[in-house]
């Protein structure tokens, strides 16, 4: 029974899927819904019968072959990371369907199509255990996405649909071409061709520095891009903006995770000698993306990209703690892509939900909205103090940590007796500062959003007419329900991360424990200039 | 004739003539066709020049054949031959259906390919 | 949430302090006012338009401050924790410090009860004021009003409570939020959102440092839990040093902390540079600016220092700074107090002065005479605020003191006026009053701890300034001939008042003030009973009783604190115990500075608008009052000197990023497509030049191929 849990999850949005596509028109948003909720079943079912104890180790495994002379098998397992953001996906996705309930009117049955295969190929990507199954799920994707933005997105969606994908993929197949170099370099030292993650993992660390930077360069190619890391993220902006409530939803809810999750399950998992010696630049690049594009927010007049490009600025903080390579940082980082994906998903719906009502996201037009919207604009406010970082509710938790795990990680700061809370790595307090600017910089563009939007004189598009949307004027109930979830996630993960720091320490831990081998390794190789030196390719292509 | 081949030599009055004949002689069939093709607008000259430069490689491999003493280059001979026939009923019929679009034999009215 | 979460006790195993535990029901004292946020939020969803959010909000807060008496009759010395749940707990190994602990907890020792009295109580009264002041919102404004305002008494208990510098941060931020909500109560107008915005992204610059403290706390320390951290052995033994002189001997990990730590403390309260939001913050209503913007959450700084005082203790310029900031702020606000119109506003700059004071106060090493004045001024400032807000209530929001005059002699006023006359006395340090014993402890230990008698008598002369613009507005507004006008509006309230403006806009005679009725009455009495009886608490016990509230805390100064000039010590001041020398030279100053305001302000002054030798002597100054009236022009040096380049980076950014980066990308996908669009031109649809091409590549291919053979032959 639980063997058929993780597949299940998979396969379920897939029947579903071909369900909605055959079946008439008119049902196509209730099949959806029913769809995307039979299929959350089985991943409620992963979350209670997944054994928290040995949160590092990979459970619901199971595997197949496909081709053996090459390796190629499908196989399946979930650690505690994984675990928790097939939950985020699962969450997020009957969510999106409630959101695009109205907003969707023609063409209902493609669009819902796609979205239940975006979500199983989503849950694939989280569920991989071996490099073909991610590989195929992580670029599949794209394809449901690029048909949510290009058919449904708004005024210049072709050309974002476009971008989004020739840039993605682009990246993504640099990656491809350094997983197979991995590929590669196992078969040469195990005798045969395998893709099981396992065994590259183990091998990956005999290839030397020079290799690995050159290896991190090729994933970062893919995931950094992905993230979006600085200066990977014009696609971003672009493709939220032109995107529908729900394509928005998913992209910066999951998609964008699926960059920090490759970094946290590739890049760091198998070329730990490259990760110690280019965390700072990694960090740097993460650092010029929280100030750069935190202040690009506020200089915003649409609503819908000073999301957007918050979410630039918030993942800097997720990567790093990534690079932060301690416990506390991964840890974080894994909170993060979990309370980015809550509280921007839903800001992405309120604001959805006031497009569908105005019909423009242009803050010169729409302003003092809590005047007519209340319950709008408590969720607002609510999701925009989630998402700026206020201890209480998620968004707190995961910045607070990352930010310590910068700080710690510091071989300045000597660990041991004299600072005992300090761990190996390679940023420090001067990191950590830098970020923390990204506090002040979060604060200032989301209450000049929320000062514009919610608060201040009413301020409505001309000609606008309150009975033209066929929606009460405030939230309707369905709307409520959408958001409720959310906010109570987002509340109680605020004040009682626990159940989540259970699932996320141990295989964390489980990583960092591959650093401390590799820590000195590290200074020593940093001590010699010519090795450093020849491995200085840019990290960040 | 025939008996003479397959015995591997030529007869004796026919021993002045070399290989080098045989490929000179296809040589200059294939240009004749190919500087037809290229110079000339009409369609069905232009297939006609086709034809012509599938002879001279079909002269090419039986001469090849015959001065290498075995039989797979008349092998290939009868399937250009065929599939020549076969393209030759299909290109007319194509250039029939040009000619009825558009009322003209010229190969330059047919320029939509154009980048 | 905090009652079904699981309640434990802990029993600290490996403190060898005195780490009791607290009975579980101190934490119902944080959950009272989250079961008022808790009601106030259905009573919001269900509609209630009636004034039944305040009355629970005043059960609720009653409660938790009965309870927090309870508290304090029942502590005993050191620290008594109490653990809600376990909040973020996570280990990287087994070693000492390798694991980071943050309880949803709470400690009380002197301290904690200290504030958690006066924030309880001051609460409870303000909200029962509040009542009645926020009546014409009630509706959906009215329990928007109570939801924040019952959040702000839980985070500001949880800030206090805390039993870790975490759950500090989580009341500090908490609080911050309830402020910024507040202050942008009136929504509608631009003015309140731009305060609300400034006051919480300033106090978020002030929160960075506090973040960056508490990382580098725990990174040095391995804990920010108070119990193991204040009692480590590190940290006696840094104390150990500086006690000694030793400063070289403690690594500048340690003594960083505090620096990073009094950036938050600054904001919070309201200190040089981070004091603007503070009187812009004014926009809010009166009954918040009262709470928060006065009594309780921006002395949240001087918590936090006091609470962190060993921490301050091994910086060798930790308090000296601090010292240093708080003077000057105290000084500067004073001047910018003196030079305002807006009565809300002066009270507002004599906050930030006062708070200065505080500062300063724990700069000079008197944490009880900073903890006493914390104190006595929640009272006397709670009421002076309440006493304006009645006063901006009944005259239709008039708040500048050259339209107001002689309320004394307005029916139903006299209230309000004699609260504000004890509320004044206070302030002004008028001899016996509570503000004046507490200022005194403060002035006092400035003038005898060695290298800090300059900071003496800069606050000698501020507690001058204090006194005069103190008068100033009760001598204008509250005594004199009777002259009032009415302000222009209604508080910018949710609900439309246009019906009734009107004919109130400029008339005196058309208007009739709306006299405070009960609840504002009571509520400001009792603040002013309890400011006179406040006096009375430097009586009790050996130093006092806020000495010893304080002693049996963080806060209490260790043995050589008196070695280097303790009050008690043999220091003296113009050969006088310093604190009975005190007495003598502050009261006159405080008088000295009545009696210039009465001889400027009251003094043949025949209307609201014109005090004659107030006048002159402004004209005689020339431009200096309108310079500090424009509060020295230090928001537009902000404005010039921060915000303005960081929106314009902010704009060059944007250009870069559509120009430069996003530029770099399309660059790269125009590539392929240019080069495309040149190779499609031999693409011309002709089909012999597609056979003379593939004609020529045969011929080349040819020829390459003859070569080859031929060099290789």
């Amino acid at each position: 029974m639980s063997q058929m849990l993780l597949p299940g999850a998979i396969l379920l949005p897939l029947v579903f899927a071909a369900l909605v596509a055959l079946l008439p028109q008119e049902r196509a948003r209730s099949l959806a819904l029913v769809g995307m909720l039979i299929s959350a079943i089985p991943v409620l079912g992963l979350l209670f019968s997944f054994d928290y104890a040995h949160a590092a180790d990979f459970q619901f495994a199971g595997s197949m072959q496909w081709i053996a002379e090459f390796g190629l098998e499908v196989s399946v397992g979930i650690d505690g990371v994984s675990l928790l953001l097939i939950a985020l996906t699962g969450l997020l996705g009957p969510l999106c369907v409630l959101g695009s309930w109205t907003a969707i009117k023609d063409r209902t049955r493609l669009f819902f199509t796609w979205l239940l295969i975006l979500q199983a190929a989503m849950i694939g990507v989280f569920a991989a255990r071996d490099l073909l199954v991610f590989y195929v799920c992580f670029e599949f994707t794209l394809v449901p996405m690029f048909i949510l933005i290009n058919v449904f997105g708004s005024t210049n969606r072709k050309a974002a649909a476009i971008k989004f994908f020739i840039y993605t993929f682009t990246g993504s197949m640099i990656a491809l071409a350094g997983l197979v170099y991995l590929a590669m370099h196992t078969a040469d030292a195990i005798g045969h061709w395998t893709f099981a993650l396992d065994d590259l993992m183990l091998h990956a660390s005999t290839m030397s520095g020079t290799e690995q930077a050159w290896v991190m360069a090729a994933m970062l190619a893919g995931f950094a891009v992905k993230v979006p890391l600085f200066p990977f993220h014009t696609w971003l902006p672009l493709a939220h903006t032109e995107a529908p409530t729900a394509g928005s939803v998913i992209l910066a809810g999951v998609l964008l995770k699926l960059g920090t999750y490759g970094i946290y399950r590739f890049v760091l998992g198998f070329v730990p000698l490259a990760v110690v010696e280019h965390a700072p630049l990694l960090a740097t690049l993460s650092i010029i993306g929280i100030v750069y594009a935190g202040l690009i927010c506020w200089v915003q007049t649409d609503v819908k990209k000073l999301v957007a490009y918050s979410s630039v600025s918030h993942l800097g903080f997720c990567v790093l703690g990534l690079v932060a390579v301690n416990t506390t940082g991964l840890s974080g980082s894994v909170l993060y892509m979990l309370n980015h994906g809550l509280s921007t998903g839903a800001l992405f719906l309120l604001i959805g939900f006031m497009y569908e009502r105005y019909h423009t996201r242009d803050m010169g037009q729409i302003g003092g909205l809590a005047a007519k919207m209340p319950v709008w604009a408590s969720f607002m406010v609510f999701f925009t103090m989630a998402s700026v970082g206020l201890p209480g509710l998620n968004g707190f938790i995961s910045e607070f940590l990352c930010l310590l795990g910068t700080f710690q990680s510091s071989f300045g700061l000597a660990a041991g007796d004299a600072n005992p809370g300090a761990t190996p790595g390679a940023l420090g307090p001067w990191f950590a500062l830098f970020a923390a600017t990204g506090m002040v910089i979060a604060a200032i563009y989301l209450l000049y959003m929320v000062g514009k939007v919610v608060w201040g004189p009413l301020v409505e598009p001309e000609g606008h007419d309150d009975s033209h949307t066929g929606l009460p004027i405030d939230l309707s109930a369905r709307e409520i329900t959408t958001l409720m979830p959310l906010a109570i996630a987002c509340l109680v993960f605020g004040l009682y991360p626990k159940p989540l720091m259970q699932a996320i320490e141990a295989p964390v831990n489980s990583v960092v424990a591959s650093y401390e081998l590799e820590a000195p390794a590290a200074t020593i190789e940093h001590a010699e200039p010519h090795d450093s030196g020849a491995s200085e390719p840019e990290a960040d292509h | 004739m025939l008996e003479v081949l397959a015995q591997g030599a030529f007869a004796e009055p026919m021993a002045s003539i070399t290989l080098a004949h045989y490929l000179v002689l296809s040589g200059a069939m294939f240009v004749l066709g190919l500087v037809g093709f290229v110079t000339r607008r009409n369609l069905i000259i232009m297939f006609l020049c086709t034809e012509m430069m599938f002879q001279a490689s079909g002269l090419a491999l039986v001469a090849f054949a015959r001065y290498s003493m075995n039989l797979d280059g008349q092998t290939f001979v009868i399937f250009v031959l065929t599939v020549a026939a076969a393209e030759a009923a299909m290109g007319l019929a194509l250039v029939v259906l040009l000619f009825r679009k558009q009322e003209s034999l010229s190969a330059e009215v047919w320029n939509q390919l154009k980048g | 949430m905090l009652d079904l979460a699981p309640i434990a006790m802990t029993l600290a195993a490996d403190s060898p302090a005195a780490v009791a535990s607290a009975p579980a029901w101190v934490m119902l004292i944080p959950a009272m006012p989250m079961i008022g946020v808790v009601l106030c939020t259905l009573m919001s969803i269900m509609g209630v338009r009636s004034k039944l959010p305040a009355f629970v909000t005043v059960a609720c807060l009653a409660v938790s401050f009965l309870l927090t008496v309870f508290m304090f009759t029942g502590h005993s010395e050191g620290w008594a924790t109490a653990v809600g749940w376990e909040w973020l707990h996570y280990s990287w190994g087994d070693g000492n410090g390798q694991n980071f602990t943050a309880n949803f907890a709470f400690a009380v020792d002197g301290l904690t009860i200290l504030w958690m009295l006066f924030v309880t109580g001051l609460a409870t009264l303000i909200a029962l004021y509040a009542s009645e002041y926020m009546a014409t919102d009630v509706g959906q404004g009215y329990n928007r009003f109570f939801i924040a305002f019952n959040l702000f008494v839980f985070s500001m208990a949880c800030l206090v409570m805390g039993s870790n510098l975490l759950m500090l941060y989580l009341g500090w931020e908490g609080v911050g939020l309830c402020s910024y909500l507040l202050i942008g109560y009136y929504y509608k107008k631009p003015e309140a959102v731009a305060a609300a915005k400034k006051a919480f992204i300033v106090n978020r610059i002030g929160d960075v440092g506090l973040a960056l403290g508490v990382y580098l706390a725990f990174v040095h320390f391995g804990t920010i839990e108070y119990t193991e951290l204040f009692a480590s052995e590190k940290l006696q033994g840094y104390l150990h040093d500086a006690a000694e002189g030793h400063w070289s001997h403690i690594p500048w990990q340690a003594s960083a902390i505090p620096l990073f730590l009094m950036v938050g403390a600054f904001g919070k309260s309201a200190q040089l540079p981070l004091y603007v939001w503070l009187p812009d913050a004014m926009e809010g209503p009166t009954p918040v600016s009262a709470l928060i913007h006065a009594a309780t959450m921006v002395t949240a700084g001087v918590y936090l220092i006091a609470r962190t005082y060993p921490l301050f203790q091994v910086s060798e310029i930790a308090l000296p700074i601090v010292a240093w900031v708080g003077t000057l702020t105290a000084l500067l606000a004073a001047t910018i107090g003196m030079a305002q119109f807006d009565i809300k506003r002066i009270m507002a700059y004599s906050t930030v002065s006062q708070l200065g004071y505080m500062f300063a106060g724990l700069g000079v090493m008197t944490s009880v005479g900073a903890g006493f004045h914390v104190l006595t001024h929640a009272f006397f400032k709670a009421l002076l605020f309440l006493a304006c807000g009645a006063v901006m209530h009944g005259f239709a929001g008039q708040l500048d003191l050259r339209k107001l005059s002689g309320l004394w002699k307005v029916p139903g006023w006299r209230i309000v006026t004699i609260g504000m006359f004890v509320g004044c006395l206070n302030l002004a340090g008028f001899p016996l009053t509570a503000g004046f014993f507490s200022k005194d402890m403060i002035l006092a230990e400035a003038f005898v701890t060695p290298g800090f008698a300059l900071i003496g008598w800069i606050l000698l002369f501020t507690a001058g300034l204090t006194a005069y613009y103190t008068f100033r507005v009760f001598f204008r507004v509250f005594v004199g001939p009777v002259e009032y006008h009415a302000g222009d509006d209604h508080h910018g309230d949710d609900h439309a008042h246009d019906d009734s403006h009107g004919d109130d806009h400029d008339a005196g005679h058309g208007f009739h003030p709306h006299a405070p009725g009960w609840a504002i009455n009571f509520v400001l009495a009792t603040l002013a009973v309890c400011s006179i009886v406040a006096a009375g608490l430097y009586f009790i016990g050996d130093h006092g009783w806020v000495a010893g509230m304080i002693h049996d805390s963080t806060a209490h100064i260790d043995p050589h604190g008196d070695e280097a000039g303790g009050s008690h010590g043999s220091a003296a001041l113009f050969g006088l115990d310093p604190h009975k020398a005190m007495y003598y030279i502050s009261s006159v100053v405080g008088i000295v500075g009545i009696i210039f305001a009465y001889a400027f302000h009251l003094h043949g002054r025949k209307s609201a608008g014109e005090a004659p030798a107030a006048d002159a002597f402004k004209a005689a100054l020339g431009p200096i009052p309108r310079w500090a009236e424009n509060k020295w022009y230090v928001d537009e040096l902000y404005q010039f000197l921060f915000r303005g380049p960081l929106l314009v980076l902010s704009h060059i950014f944007r250009y870069v990023d559509m120009l430069l980066v996003d530029g770099l990308v399309n660059l790269m996908g125009w590539l392929p497509y240019a080069v495309g669009g040149r190779l499609r031109r031999g693409q011309d649809g002709v089909l012999q030049s597609y056979a003379a091409s593939m004609a020529g590549g045969l011929a080349l291919f040819l020829l390459v191929i003859l070569l080859l053979v031929n060099q290789s032959a």
